[in-house]
Parts: structure tokens; sequence; C-alpha cells
């Protein structure tokens, strides 16, 4: 592994520069074009998010040297990206859902809408005692 | 690889002087048998802590109510310190440091046959973290109102509001102190899946490498993929307690099934990040003793990477009443019951390495056999837990306490006991007293289902896990009940008073135990080379080379029963297959 050669750093930091100053303008011309709807859309997408990818790609592969790696180690990176995407599939049903067969996600209460201050009547500890049991 | 070997060579000639004090050979080593000790010994300490914690709480149900020797009377306050520090404890301080960190420090690089870890001083830095979060955890015991009480999985609000849990210090700490023991894993493991990839001896091929240091590759993988949902999550937890932040506070517009998706995204990995390396160590013990070949060496190598795969698809089957979708609970009672199928097929090859061997039944093999019969009992009482109907009835009883200590006491005290008894002529250049290593074994095996049989009894009458006290439920106090209640802590006491013999033997033996050769149960993998105890360095100058897999019992046609994967192959003629 000692023998391979390191590309220019110089060189790969430049053209992220240069995609950097690309991601920016996308989202500007298609401002100043004035575009909107589906063009807008792909526009904005492929500038910024796209070139994202790709810097990201040059990072990794390059300033963090996975392209030079034993072949475990950028696949044990690509997992973890995987994982990711399981936890957000294994979450979508409780993040995304608001109803269900057998049961129903209530609205959320803030505090002042539960009546604290009507039970502050009574004193200092039944407003614990209350705060304990309302859920 | 030639950068990092270098820089393990200057390390060593750098240590190699004899005038070395006590401070920079056991305390600031790097070699990775003494940090594999420094692990060792710390998880010894820190399980007699977490075992003196069970002592207490069982007493106290077993006679609620009355004083408990060496504690005095238990609150219920004191109770939920106690049960939550106990999981705690005995899964980040006990099972992790002793059968990943310390077997793994201790084992790998011996068994691939190199001379040290690829990154020794990380290895350092890594007990070094280890050592400090065990003592923030310590010391959370003494702050004021004590140690934190929200039970060892910290489900908010209990956890979040200091209100609910009554230890408003506490919690801060512990959450720290699990937090710094995590980074000190993943120091671990990289250097683990590094030196496993890039150290191993001259002509050690992938399937050459022994089975339990493939356990801990994977559970090391396992473990790196798994934290990073339960750090955020214990981040976000500490900002809940400490800066007035709402993640898991629905008035605040958070949500605190979000923890438990966080929590249980790492715990249910973590089960299996224990129990690879425990089979790894069964795996190893049963080829020995059974003289026989390992069955199945690709099955079960492919069969613990799809474990520790499906291992990330069944985390929610811990959260069946929680209020996660229903919907969700078909998807994760399937994957639960699917995982059973890699577990059983281990199992199964364990099993079948016995089936025609020439067993020797030393104290090393009676713990690895009992392993396979006490986890297969863990493994089948958790199939009513993984499937959403029953687990509606049986969450958060005894029953589910019973179920997982099934699985855990095997992996993590059964499992390390057989590994001790193994290696300790590795270590330490002795024997331990085979005797008294058996009287340990009974006396541990015994009242170890003595302990947990009657919890299932009682899990399934409705006893709920969490309750500190059980005299304010007539219906549950009666006294068939509360018999089954002092049988289990008879039996608990038993189990402790009975671990006194491995205590004296392990440290008479360190003394005066039968001296060990180097290889001590002729067994064939690349530590019984190196001299025992190892030297610095292990192998000497030459490093071992290999030239078959480590499994060759009982070749046809040889002399010997065993055939070291460091022996060159004979002439042409008398090759073997």
């Amino acid at each position: 592994m000692a023998s391979h050669s390191h590309p220019s750093y110089l060189k790969i930091y430049i053209m992220l520069l240069v995609l950097f100053v690309i991601s920016v303008a996308g989202p500007e011309i298609a401002d100043i074009m004035k575009l909107e709807g589906a063009t807008r859309l792909i526009l904005v997408l492929i500038t910024a998010f796209g070139i994202a990818l790709v810097k990201a790609y040059y990072v990794l592969a390059y300033f963090m040297h996975l392209k030079f790696e034993k072949i475990y180690a950028p696949y044990i990176l690509l997992s973890m990206v995987a994982l990711l995407f399981v936890f957000f599939f294994g979450t979508a049903t409780d993040a995304m859902k608001s109803e269900g067969h057998n049961w129903e996600k209530t609205p959320i209460v803030l505090p002042e809408d539960k009546g604290f201050d009507h039970h502050d009547d009574h004193g200092d500890h039944s407003h614990d005692d209350h705060s304990g049991h309302d859920h | 690889m030639a950068d990092t070997a270098t820089a393990t060579a200057v390390d060593h000639h750098d240590d190699h002087g004899h005038s070395e004090s006590f401070w920079s050979k056991y305390i600031f080593s790097t070699d990775h048998k003494i940090i594999g000790f420094q692990y060792l010994f710390t998880g010894m300490a820190m399980g007699l802590i977490g075992g003196f914690f069970s002592y207490v709480f069982r007493m106290h149900l077993a006679f609620p109510g009355s004083e408990v020797p060496f504690f005095g009377i238990v609150s219920p306050a004191a109770y939920n310190s106690l049960v939550t520090n106990h999981g705690t404890i005995m899964i980040f301080w006990v099972a992790m440091p002793v059968l990943i960190a310390a077997l793994g420090n201790f084992l790998i690089p011996l068994m691939i046959g190199c001379d040290d870890m690829v990154f020794p001083r990380i290895n350092r830095l890594s007990y070094q973290i280890f050592l400090i979060s065990a003592i923030v955890l310590i010391a959370s015991f003494f702050v004021p109102q004590g140690g934190f009480g929200g039970a060892w999985t910290a489900y908010p609000p209990l956890s979040s509001e200091a209100e609910y849990n009554g230890t408003p210090f506490g919690a801060p700490m512990w959450l720290i102190a699990v937090t710094l023991e995590i980074v000190a894993f993943l120091l671990g493991g990289i250097n683990f899946i590094t030196t496993v990839m890039n150290a191993r001896a001259k002509g050690m091929k992938l399937y050459d490498i022994p089975m339990v240091v493939w356990m801990i590759v994977i559970a090391s993988i396992l473990f790196m993929a798994s934290v990073g949902p339960l750090v955020a999550g214990a981040v976000m937890l500490l900002f809940d307690q400490t800066l007035g932040t709402g993640f898991f506070d629905p008035a605040a517009g958070g949500d605190p099934v979000l923890w438990q998706h966080l929590f249980w995204f790492f715990g249910h990995p973590e089960v299996y990040v224990v129990l690879l390396p425990a089979m790894g160590v069964v795996i190893e013990i049963i080829c020995t003793f059974a003289r026989k070949k390992l069955f199945g060496y690709k099955m079960i190598l492919y069969s613990s990477v799809g474990l520790g795969i499906l291992s990330f698809f069944v985390w929610a089957h811990h959260q069946f009443i929680s209020g996660v979708d229903p919907r969700a609970t078909y998807l994760f009672t399937t994957t639960t019951l699917l995982i059973s199928i890699p577990v059983a097929l281990m199992l199964f090859a364990m099993i079948g390495t016995l089936w025609g061997g020439s067993i020797r039944f030393t104290t090393a093999m009676l713990f690895a056999l009992s392993f396979i019969a006490e986890f297969l009992i863990g493994g089948v009482t958790g199939i009513w837990l993984g499937s959403s109907g029953t687990d509606i009835y049986l969450h958060d009883t005894y029953f589910v306490l019973a179920h997982f200590h099934y699985t855990f006491v095997p992996i993590a005290i059964i499992g390390t006991f057989s590994a001790l008894y193994y290696w300790f002529p590795k270590m330490f250049g002795r024997k331990l007293n085979e005797f008294w290593g058996k009287i340990h074994f009974w006396g541990t095996i015994i009242p170890f289902n003595g302990i947990f049989l009657p919890l299932f009894i009682l899990g399934a009458a409705g006893q709920h896990r969490r309750i500190a006290g059980y005299t304010a439920y007539p219906d549950l106090y009666t006294e068939n009940f509360q018999d089954l209640r002092v049988f289990a802590t008879g039996s608990l006491i038993v189990l402790i008073l009975f671990q006194i013999p491995f205590f004296v033997n392990f440290i008479v033996s360190l003394k005066r135990g039968q001296k060990a050769g180097p290889n001590p149960w002729n067994a064939n993998t690349l530590e019984w080379v190196a001299p025992s105890p190892p030297p610095h360095g292990n192998f000497g100058d030459d490093l071992p080379q290999v030239y078959r897999g480590p499994y060759e019992f009982s070749v046809e046609g040889r002399e010997e029963d065993y055939w070291p994967q460091n022996e060159p192959d004979p002439g042409p003629s008398e090759t073997s297959k």
C-alpha cells in the first residue's frame, strides 16, 4: 500500500472549488432567469444536490483515502449509508402516519392548553400532582 | 502496511528495555496483551459491583422491608438505581470489555500471528477512555440522590425529567459514562478490523482465520454500524436533561418513541455484538476438545454475517407496546422470527462438530457445552417475545427478564469462564486447577437455572419487572409466588458463593498452578505456537507462517490428532486431504 502514488491534492482542491461555484451558481441562475416548476426543480437539484454528491465522492475518495484503502473499507462505509436508510424506513411508519386501525394520533397539547393554571388555584403541590398524571 | 509495520517495530524497540517501571509496563503499556489484561481485570471488578447490586435487589424482593446485609433498607428510589446500574454495568462494563476488548486484544494478534495491534497507541487510548467511563459511572453512585434510576434503556420522559427519575445528577453522569464507553469501544473496534485485515501471518487466507477472530471482527463492524444513533440520541437526551431542549418531550414538539428507536437500533445489534465473540470462543473450545474439524466453517461464517445484517431489521420488537405503528409490528415480527435461523444454524454446527468426536470434558469444555444448552433456552423463549401478539402480554414482565438473562448469562458469564479456563495457560503460563474448576462449573450452572426458571413462572403470572415491592399487590404477594422469589434469591446467593472458589483458584493458580507448556491442550491455532505467557512481541523474530486452516484435528494418516497451522506440509507422498 505504501507504493501508491498520491494524486495532486491541490488539483482536487481546485476542482472542488470549481464544483462549489457551479453548485452556488445553479440556484442563482434559476432565480435570475425566473424559472418555475419542473425546469427550476431539475436545475436546482442537479446543480445543488447532484454536484454535492460529486464533491462528496471526491472528498471521500481522495482526502479520506478510501480510493487507496483495501476494498473492504469503502464497503463498510457504504453499508453504514444503507443502514441509515433502514433506520429511516423503520421509523417512517411512526413519523409519517397520523391515523391507524386501532389507534389515533392525538394532536400535541401544549402545557398552557391543559389548564395547569386552573389547578394552581389549589396551591403548588396540587400542580405537581396533576402534571405527574396528565400525559 | 509497511508504514504501520515500521511504526510498531519502532514501538517495540523503544519498549524492549528491561528497566521499565511498573507504570510503563502495566499501566501505560501499548502491548496488546497488557491492554487485554487491563480490560479483563477492570471488567471483572465491575462484574463484582454489578453482581452485588443484583444481590441487593433480589434480597429486597424476597424479603421486602427487611434490612439487606451489607446494604440496609432498599428504598424504591434505591431499587430503581440498583436495577438500572446492574443492567448497565453488566452489559457495557462487563460483557463488552471482557468478551470483545479483553479477548480481542489478547487473542487477535496472537491468533493471526503478528507482533501487536496495528495501532498500539490508539489501543492504549481506548482503554484509558474506558477507564474514565467506568470512573464516571462509579462516581455517579455517590452524587446527591444517587446513581441514575431511569432503567438501563433510559426511556424518556422517565430519563429526561429529574422529577420523574429522582436523580438529577446521576442521570447526566450515566449518559456521559455510556457515551465515553462507546467511544472507547469504537477505537478498539477500528483497531481489531484493521489488524485482522492487514497484519495476518504469511499464508493466512481469509478462510484460515480462527472463528473467534472472525466473530470479534464481525461484532466490531456491527458495533461501528449501530452506535451512531445511540450516541446522537444520548447527546439529545443529555440536552433534554440539562439544557431544557425537548427532543423527546411531546409538550415541546418532540417524540419519546424516537428515543426508543434510536436506542434499540443500537440495542438489538448490541446483543449480537456480545453474542458473536462468545460463539467464537465456544467454537474454538468445542473443536479442540472434541478433537474434530469444525463442522461447516463457511456456513458458520456466512450465517454470522447474515445474522449481523438481519440484526439491523428487528429493533422495533422491543417496542411493540410503545405505540409504534401496528403495521410495522408485522414486519418486525417476521424479521425477528427469521433471525433464529442463522443462530440455530450456528448452534447445530456446534452440535455437529461434537458428533463422532472424542470429547474431553475439561472445565472449559463443560462451560462451552453448557453455553449451547442454556443459550438454547434463551433463544427459544424469545420466540414468544418476538411475536407481537404474545409480547403484548409478556412485555416488561419477569418473563422478558428471565429470557434475556438466559441469553446474556451464557454469553457474558459462561462464555467468559470457558474462555478463561481455556486461555488461562496462555495468559499466565499456568493452568487453572481442574478439580476446583469443575466445582465452580456445577456451582454456577445449577443455581443459574435456579434463579431464572422461577422467574419465567412469575413473569407469566404477571409480575412486572420495574416494581420495587409486591407487598402492595395482594394478588401477586401470595405465598406461592413469594416462595418462588425466595427460591430465586437463594439460588443467586449460592451462585455468588460458588464464585469464591473461582477467585481463589484464579489467584492461587497465578503463582502455584501447574506449569503449562506452549500448547497444553494440543490445539492448532497460532497463539499456541508462542511461549506461555507470550513475551513482548509474541513470537520473537520469526513470525509464524500458516499452511492450513485452524481446525485440522484427527487428520487421517497423521500420528498426532492435531496439526498446527504453522507446521509445514510433509512431502507430497504423505499429503492427506
